[in-house]
C-alpha cells in the first residue's frame, strides 16, 4: 500500500509541532495540516507557558522563542462583597514560566519545525476520514492524504474525535474570553506578573487572570460552560465587567475567545484508539490546582512522545506504549497528582462564598473599636457560621488542595 | 479608554476577519421554537446568536470567533458547525 507520510498531525499549534519535530527526529515523515494561514492565527492561550518541556526540545529557547516577559510575581485578587479587597504577591527571580502571545509564538514555533524539514500545509482543514485495514485516509480541503497513523492535534474541540463520533460536553469545558489591551505594567524588562483574580465573576463557577507582556497586558476570564448555560449572564459582558473590575486603564487591542479542556485526570478522553494518538488540549490534557493552570507544557510533552510512540508503533508495538509513556513522563504523573484539588475546586463555595467569609473574618480581625476583640479563630468561625458555611469542612477542602 | 464598558460589536471590528461568502453555522430554528432559555445567546461570547420575534435564533456568522462554545452551547442538539476556510485570524492570540 502507498502511504503520502507516515503520520498526518491534524494541528499545528504546540502539541502537533512538538510531534512533528519528535517524529522528524525518529526518522519518520510526517505531515502537518493547519487550518489557519499560520500556526497560531486561530489560536489562544491565557498566555503563561511553563517552559521546561520546551527547553528538552530546544535547550537555548529562551534566546530564540519571541518569549515575552519571565513571571517572577504571582499575585492573587480576591475581590470580596462590601468592597473588600484581599491580595499577595509571591515574588521569586525565576525563568522557569513566561507569558506569551500565540499567534507570534507559535508562528515561530512553526518555523523552528520547517527548519528541520517538516511539512506544514496551511490553509488546510479536515473535512472527513476513513478508516481502512492497513492505514487511514484524510479528506482535506487540499486532497485526500493517506497515512499509517494521526496525532489528533487539533486542539479541545478534537476535530479528529469528532468526526469519529465523539461528543464534547460542557461540564467538561470551560470558555476563555480574553482581551490585550494596550497598558503596560511599570515592571523592569526582566519582570512579569501573574495574576490570578477571584470574586469579580459572581454568578458564575470561574476566574480571572491577567498576565504581562512586553508591551502590552492579557486579560481574561475563565468561565465553566455549564454555569453560562444555566446562567443569566452573557459571556460577552462578564469580560467587559471584569475589564472595568481591574481598573486598569488602556486600548483594547484584540477580542478572542477559546475553549478551555477542563476534565481532570479521573474523567479524560480516550489518549489513543483505532489509528489515532491525540496530543495536548485534543487529549483534554490540562492542571488546574489552585496554585498553577497548566496545558500548553501538557501539549509540548504529550506531543513530543507521541512522534517517538509513532514510531515504536510503525516497529511493532501496540498503540497502548503511547499511554504507558505518557504515565512515565511528567505529563499524566502532574495530571495524576493534580486530581484531587482539580475535583475540590469544583466545589461551588470556592467562587464567592468563602472568599466572602473569609474577608468578613479579616474585618472583624482589623477592626478595634473598643468592645472585646475575637481571636483570628473566633473571628473565622463566626465568619463562615454567619456566611452558612461550616468552617472545619472549608478547612477540609482547603486542605485538599493543598 | 477609560473602565467604562465597551459594546460588543466595537470589540469585534477591532480584530482581523476574511467572512466567507456562505455561513458555516447552521440553525435547526423548529427547535429552537420550543427552547425557552435559549443559552446559546449566554455562552457565546461573540454574541453571535440573535432571538427572533417568531421565536426562532438567528447567527451573525461573521462575527464568529471560532472559539467552539456552539458545538455545545445548546442543549438540545440544534445548533451545526463546520469550520469555516476563512474567519478569524489572530495577531496576538
Amino acid at each position: 500500500m502507498n502511504y503520502d507520510a507516515d503520520v498526518a498531525i491534524v494541528g499545528a499549534g504546540l502539541g502537533g509541532i512538538s510531534a512533528s519535530i519528535s517524529a522528524v527526529k525518529e526518522g519518520l515523515n510526517p505531515i502537518v495540516i493547519e487550518r489557519g494561514e499560520y500556526s497560531g492565527a486561530k489560536n489562544v492561550s491565557g498566555g503563561r507557558m511553563y517552559i521546561h518541556a520546551l527547553k528538552s526540545l530546544i535547550p537555548d529557547v529562551e534566546e530564540r522563542a519571541p518569549l515575552e516577559r519571565p513571571i517572577t510575581r504571582e499575585t492573587y485578587k480576591v475581590f470580596c462583597n462590601k468592597g473588600r479587597e484581599l491580595s499577595f504577591t509571591f515574588k521569586e527571580k525565576s525563568k522557569t514560566s513566561f507569558s506569551v502571545l500565540r499567534a507570534k509564538f507559535d508562528r515561530w514555533y512553526a518555523s523552528a519545525a520547517e527548519e528541520i524539514g517538516v511539512t506544514i500545509s496551511y490553509g488546510t482543514y479536515l473535512m472527513g476520514l476513513q478508516e481502512e485495514e492497513d492505514g487511514i485516509t484524510l479528506n482535506t480541503s487540499l486532497g485526500d492524504i493517506r497515512v499509517k497513523y494521526v496525532i489528533d492535534a487539533g486542539g479541545v474541540t478534537a476535530p479528529v474525535a469528532r468526526l469519529l463520533g465523539r461528543n464534547l460536553k460542557p461540564e467538561h469545558l470551560m470558555l476563555g474570553v480574553k482581551e490585550v489591551i494596550s497598558y503596560v505594567q511599570d515592571l523592569p524588562e526582566d519582570e512579569g506578573e501573574a495574576t490570578t483574580v477571584i470574586g469579580l465573576t459572581r454568578g458564575l463557577k470561574g476566574g480571572g487572570f491577567v498576565y504581562t507582556n512586553k508591551d502590552t497586558t492579557s486579560i481574561g476570564v475563565t468561565l465553566k460552560v455549564d454555569s453560562l448555560q444555566s446562567g443569566s449572564i452573557k459571556a460577552s459582558e462578564v469580560v467587559e465587567n471584569y475589564r472595568a473590575g481591574l481598573g486598569l486603564r488602556g486600548d483594547v487591542l484584540e477580542y478572542s475567545a477559546h475553549l478551555i479542556p477542563y476534565y481532570g485526570w479521573g474523567n479524560l478522553p480516550p489518549l489513543y484508539y483505532n489509528r489515532v494518538l491525540a496530543v495536548g488540549d485534543a487529549a483534554g490534557l490540562l492542571i488546574s490546582d489552585g496554585f498553577v493552570i497548566r496545558g500548553m507544557d501538557l501539549a509540548i510533552g504529550s506531543g513530543v512522545i507521541a512522534g517517538i510512540a509513532v514510531k515504536k508503533v510503525i516497529d511493532g508495538s501496540p498503540l497502548s506504549i503511547y499511554e504507558e509513556m505518557l504515565k512515565r513522563s511528567f505529563v499524566l504523573s502532574d495530571m495524576r497528582k493534580a486530581w484531587k484539588a482539580f475535583q475540590a475546586l469544583s466545589n461551588p463555595n470556592f467562587y464567592g462564598e468563602y472568599e466572602d467569609a473569609l474577608c468578613e473574618a479579616l474585618s472583624r480581625e482589623f477592626l478595634v473599636n473598643g468592645k472585646q476583640r475575637p481571636t483570628l479563630i473566633e473571628a473565622l468561625l463566626k465568619s463562615f457560621y454567619d456566611n452558612g458555611l461550616n468552617f472545619s469542612e472549608a478547612v477540609k477542602e482547603i486542605w485538599k488542595i493543598v | 479608554m477609560e473602565n467604562s464598558v465597551i459594546p460588543l460589536l466595537k470589540r469585534l471590528s477591532l480584530n482581523k476577519y476574511e467572512v466567507s461568502q456562505e455561513s458555516h453555522i447552521s440553525i435547526n430554528t423548529n427547535i429552537c421554537k420550543t427552547c425557552v432559555e435559549k443559552p446559546c445567546i449566554r455562552v457565546c461570547p461573540a454574541g453571535t446568536y440573535e432571538a427572533m420575534p417568531d421565536g426562532t435564533v438567528t447567527a451573525h456568522y461573521e462575527r464568529c470567533l471560532e472559539c467552539g462554545a456552539a458545538l455545545v452551547a445548546c442543549p438540545f442538539g440544534a445548533i451545526s458547525f463546520k469550520w469555516p476556510d476563512k474567519g478569524i485570524t489572530y495577531r496576538y492570540g
